[in-house]
C-alpha cells in the first residue's frame, strides 16, 4: 500500500506524510556523522571522511565547505546532493553580495538553501536532497549554528549532529555541552563526540573541521576592524587537537 | 543637500515641482524616510522620484521582514545603487542623496548618479538643479564636528542661499538632523519666486 | 541751421575747441548722423541674416543663447497709466541678479520696459532716448509716444533677424493723453490699453485681466499691477526680486514703490481668500 505514495513524485499519503521525505532523510541516516557545537565565541562544525578503498586520495574530499568568508556547512548523506546545495549557496551568497556590497546574514543565507530544498520536495520531476545540512555562521548578531533538513526544515541549534551516529551523538552532547564553552573546548567537544562510535582510526586525514570565529582584518586604507570569518583547520591544526585529546 | 556633523547627519531639499521655468506645486516631498535612521533625498524626474520613493519602501519592508532588522545606511546606498544599475539602459532620472547613522552611531552620507555610482564624503554632498550653488555655499559655510543645532543652521543657509541663485530650486525648504535620539525636522520659511 | 555743438562729438573731445572753419563741417556731420539708423559690423559674409541665423540655431556647434526670462506690464486707466515690473536676471536657471531696473527712464515724460536681451534694451532704449532728446531740440516740443515707439520699431527693424532680443512697451504722457505701445525686435508695434510681456506675462495677464477696468482708482490700479506681477514671479521661475512700479501721468512719471516679493507673498497669505462662489 505505502508503495502506492512512494513513486518518484511526492504526494501526501492518506495519514499525511510524505514518504519521499521520510526515504530521503533514511539516505541521511545512512551517512557518516557531522557534529556542530555552539560555543561563547564561535562555531565548530566537524565530520568523518570516510573513504571507500584506501586507494582513494582523500587530499581532495571536502565536506566541510566555504559558502561565504563567514559561513561554512558541512553534510551528511549523498556527497553529490550537497554539492548542488553547495553551490547554489555560494551563488546565493555571491547574488546577496552583489546587492548589498557585505556578506549576507548566517539566517538569511540558511532561509535561501532551506527554500532550495523545500522547492525540491514541491516541483515536477525531481527528486528530494538527500542530504541534512550543518550550516555554521558568524556575523553582526554573532555566532549561529543551523541545521537543515531535506524537507527544508531547520532549526538553529547549540548543538546538534547529524547522520549515521546521531542519536548515540546528540546523548553525548546534551551530555557535554555547557553554555560557558569557548571554542577550544568546543573543538575538543566535538571531536570527543565523532569519536563515539568512529569506525576505524581517527587521524587529521579521516575526520574535517571547520571553524567561525571573531577576527581581525585591515581595510585597504589599514582600518581595522573585527568581524566573523570561517575557516578551515588544515591537517597539523587537527593533529594538534587530536594529540592533546589522547 | 546632506552634512556630516558630531554624531548627527542633516538632509535638506527645496519644496518646488514644476515643469521648465512653471511652477506647478510648492510642497513637493523629495525626502523620505526609509527608518528613523536613514533617510533619502531624490532630486530629478518628478514621476521617477515617486516611482523610486515607492520601489524602496517596497525593498526596505521586504529587508526588515526578511532580515529582523531595519537597513542599516550604507546597506541601503548599496540597494540603491544596485537598483539604479539595474535600468543601465533606459535609467531613471533621479540623483539620490542618502543620510543616515550607522548602528555604531557613527554619520553616514553619501550622493549618486543617475546610473548607481556611489559618492562618499567626508563632509556634504549635493544633488539637483541648484549643485553647483550648493558646493558654493556649503564648502563656505560648513565645518567640521558641528553639534546636531549648529549643523542644522549650517544646512539651513547653505540651502536657502543656494537655492535663491537658482530659479528651478526654491519656494520653500525642508531640513531633517538625523541623530541617535531621533529626528528634528523644520520647514523654513523662504523666497517664494 | 541748428546749433548742435554742445553735443559731444563722435571722435571725442569737445566740439568747441575745433578751428572755426571745421566746426560747420562737424556740425553738419551730426545733423546729418542724428537720424540715419546707428550702423553696427555686420559679419563679414555675403548673407549677414541667414549667418547668424545659423549661430543661433540648435545645429550651431557654440549657440548663441540669450538670457530671457521676466515678466512686465503696463495698462492705461483714467487716471493715466501703470507700469510694473519684476528685477530678476537670469542666465538659463542661474539667477544673476535680483535688483536688475528694467523701467527705462528714457525721458521725464517716457518710459521703456525690459525683456529679452538686456543689453539690447538697454542700448536701443538709450538711442531711443537721444533721438527724442534730439527731436525735441529740432521742433521746439515733445516726440509723441507714437512716434517714439516708431523710431524704436524701426531701428530695430534694420537689424531684423541678426539676432536682437525685446519684448518692450514705450509709455508715456503727449498731447493726446496717455499712450502705450509695444515695440518687440521683429519689429512688431501695437497700440494698446494693456499689455504683459514677457515669460510670466501669462500668469501676469490671468490676474490682470480678472481684475482690470478702466474706473480703478490711482490706488486699486497700483495694488493691481503689484498683485499681477507678485503672481508671475510665484509661476514663473525666470522671474522675481522685487516689484517695480511707475505711475505715468500728465506731468511725467512717477516712482511709486518697489517691494520685495517674499515681503508680498507674506502679506497676500495672511488675507483672507475671497470666496470662489
Amino acid at each position: 500500500m505505502a508503495d502506492r505514495y512512494s513513486f518518484s513524485l511526492t504526494t501526501f499519503s492518506p495519514s499525511g506524510k510524505l514518504v519521499q521525505i521520510e526515504h530521503a532523510l533514511n539516505a541521511v541516516a545512512q551517512g557518516v556523522t557531522s557534529v556542530g557545537i555552539k560555543a561563547t565565541n564561535g562555531i565548530v562544525i566537524a565530520t568523518e571522511k570516510k573513504t571507500p578503498s584506501f586507494l582513494v586520495d582523500d587530499e581532495t574530499q571536502e565536506k566541510v565547505t566555504l559558502i561565504s568568508p563567514n559561513i561554512g556547512m558541512v553534510y551528511s548523506g549523498m556527497g553529490p546532493d550537497a554539492r548542488v546545495l553547495v553551490d547554489k549557496a555560494r551563488k546565493s551568497a555571491q547574488e546577496y553580495k552583489q546587492v548589498y556590497h557585505e556578506e549576507p546574514p548566517t539566517a538569511i543565507l540558511v532561509k535561501e538553501i532551506a527554500s532550495v530544498m523545500q522547492e525540491f520536495t514541491q516541483s515536477g520531476g525531481v527528486r528530494p536532497f538527500g542530504v541534512s545540512l550543518l550550516i555554521a555562521g558568524f556575523d553582526e548578531t554573532g555566532p549561529t549554528l543551523y541545521q537543515v533538513d531535506p524537507s527544508g526544515a531547520f532549526w538553529a541549534w547549540k548543538a546538534s549532529a547529524i547522520g549515521k551516529n546521531m542519536v548515540n551523538a546528540k546523548t553525548f552532547l546534551e551530555k557535554r555541552y555547557n553554555e560557558t564553552m569557548e571554542i577550544e573546548d568546543a573543538v575538543h567537544t566535538a571531536i570527543l563526540t565523532l569519536k563515539e562510535g568512529f569506525e576505524g582510526q581517527m587521524t587529521e586525514s579521516t575526520i574535517e573541521i571547520g571553524v567561525a570565529q571573531i577576527v581581525e582584518v585591515t581595510s585597504q586604507e589599514g582600518v581595522k576592524s573585527k568581524v566573523g570569518r570561517f575557516k578551515k583547520l588544515n591537517a597539523p591544526e587537527i593533529k594538534d587537537y587530536l594529540a592533546n585529546i589522547a | 543637500m546632506a552634512m556630516k556633523g558630531k554624531n548627527c547627519v542633516a538632509i535638506a531639499a527645496d519644496r518646488r515641482f514644476g515643469v521648465q521655468l512653471m511652477t506647478l506645486s510648492t510642497d513637493f516631498q523629495k525626502i523620505f524616510e526609509i527608518n528613523p535612521r536613514t533617510y533619502i533625498g531624490l532630486p530629478g524626474l518628478a514621476t521617477d522620484v515617486q516611482t523610486l520613493s515607492e520601489l524602496f519602501r517596497f525593498k526596505t519592508n521586504l529587508y526588515k521582514l526578511r532580515e529582523e532588522r531595519d537597513i542599516s545606511p550604507k546597506t541601503f546606498s548599496h540597494m540603491v545603487s544596485s537598483t539604479l544599475y539595474e535600468k543601465r539602459f533606459g535609467n531613471y532620472f533621479c540623483e539620490p542623496v542618502i543620510a543616515g547613522i550607522e548602528k555604531d552611531g557613527s554619520p553616514y552620507i553619501c550622493s549618486m548618479d543617475l546610473l548607481g555610482c556611489i559618492n562618499h564624503a567626508k563632509d556634504f554632498v549635493v544633488s539637483g538643479t541648484a549643485s553647483s550653488q550648493m558646493y558654493g555655499t556649503a564648502e563656505g559655510l560648513w565645518e567640521p564636528e558641528l553639534e546636531p543645532e549648529e549643523l542644522f543652521e549650517t544646512i539651513a543657509q547653505a540651502m536657502m542661499s543656494a537655492v535663491d541663485r537658482d530659479a528651478s530650486s526654491g519656494w520653500g525648504v525642508i531640513v531633517h538632523v538625523i541623530t541617535q535620539d531621533g529626528v528634528m525636522t523644520k520647514t523654513l520659511k523662504a523666497r517664494m519666486d | 541751421m541748428l546749433d548742435l555743438s554742445f553735443l559731444p562729438s563722435g571722435r571725442g573731445g569737445a566740439v568747441t575747441d575745433l578751428p572755426d572753419d571745421q566746426d560747420d563741417a562737424q556740425t553738419f556731420a551730426m545733423d546729418a548722423a542724428a537720424f540715419s539708423h546707428p550702423s553696427f559690423v555686420l559679419p563679414s559674409v555675403a548673407d549677414p541674416v541667414a549667418w547668424m541665423k545659423h549661430q543661433m540655431s540648435d545645429a550651431a556647434e557654440n549657440r548663441i543663447k540669450m538670457a530671457k526670462g521676466t515678466t512686465t506690464l503696463a495698462f492705461k486707466f483714467k487716471d493715466g497709466i501703470i507700469v510694473a515690473v519684476d528685477s530678476r536676471a537670469t542666465g538659463g536657471t542661474y539667477i544673476a541678479s535680483q535688483s536688475v531696473k528694467k523701467i527705462i527712464e528714457i525721458n521725464p515724460y517716457l518710459l521703456g520696459t525690459m525683456a529679452g536681451g538686456a543689453a539690447d534694451c538697454s542700448y536701443w532704449e538709450r538711442e531711443l532716448g537721444r533721438r527724442c532728446r534730439v527731436y525735441e531740440l529740432r521742433n521746439k516740443e515733445r516726440i509723441s509716444v507714437a512716434a517714439a515707439s516708431k523710431l524704436l520699431s524701426n531701428m530695430v527693424y534694420a537689424y531684423k533677424g541678426m539676432g536682437l532680443s525685446m519684448g518692450t512697451m514705450v509709455v508715456g504722457w503727449d498731447k493726446t493723453g496717455p499712450a502705450l505701445f509695444y515695440v518687440d525686435s521683429d519689429g512688431q508695434r501695437l497700440k494698446g490699453d494693456l499689455f504683459s510681456v514677457g515669460s510670466g506675462s501669462t500668469f501676469a495677464y490671468g490676474v490682470l485681466d480678472s481684475g482690470y477696468h478702466c474706473n480703478l482708482s490711482i490706488e486699486e490700479a497700483i495694488d493691481l499691477g503689484r498683485r499681477s506681477i507678485y503672481h508671475a514671479t510665484f509661476r514663473d521661475a525666470a522671474s522675481g526680486g522685487s516689484v517695480l512700479i511707475y505711475h505715468v501721468r500728465q506731468d511725467g512719471w512717477q516712482v511709486i514703490s518697489r517691494t520685495d516679493v517674499t515681503e508680498l507673498h507674506y502679506q497676500y497669505a495672511e488675507e483672507p481668500r475671497p470666496s470662489l462662489l
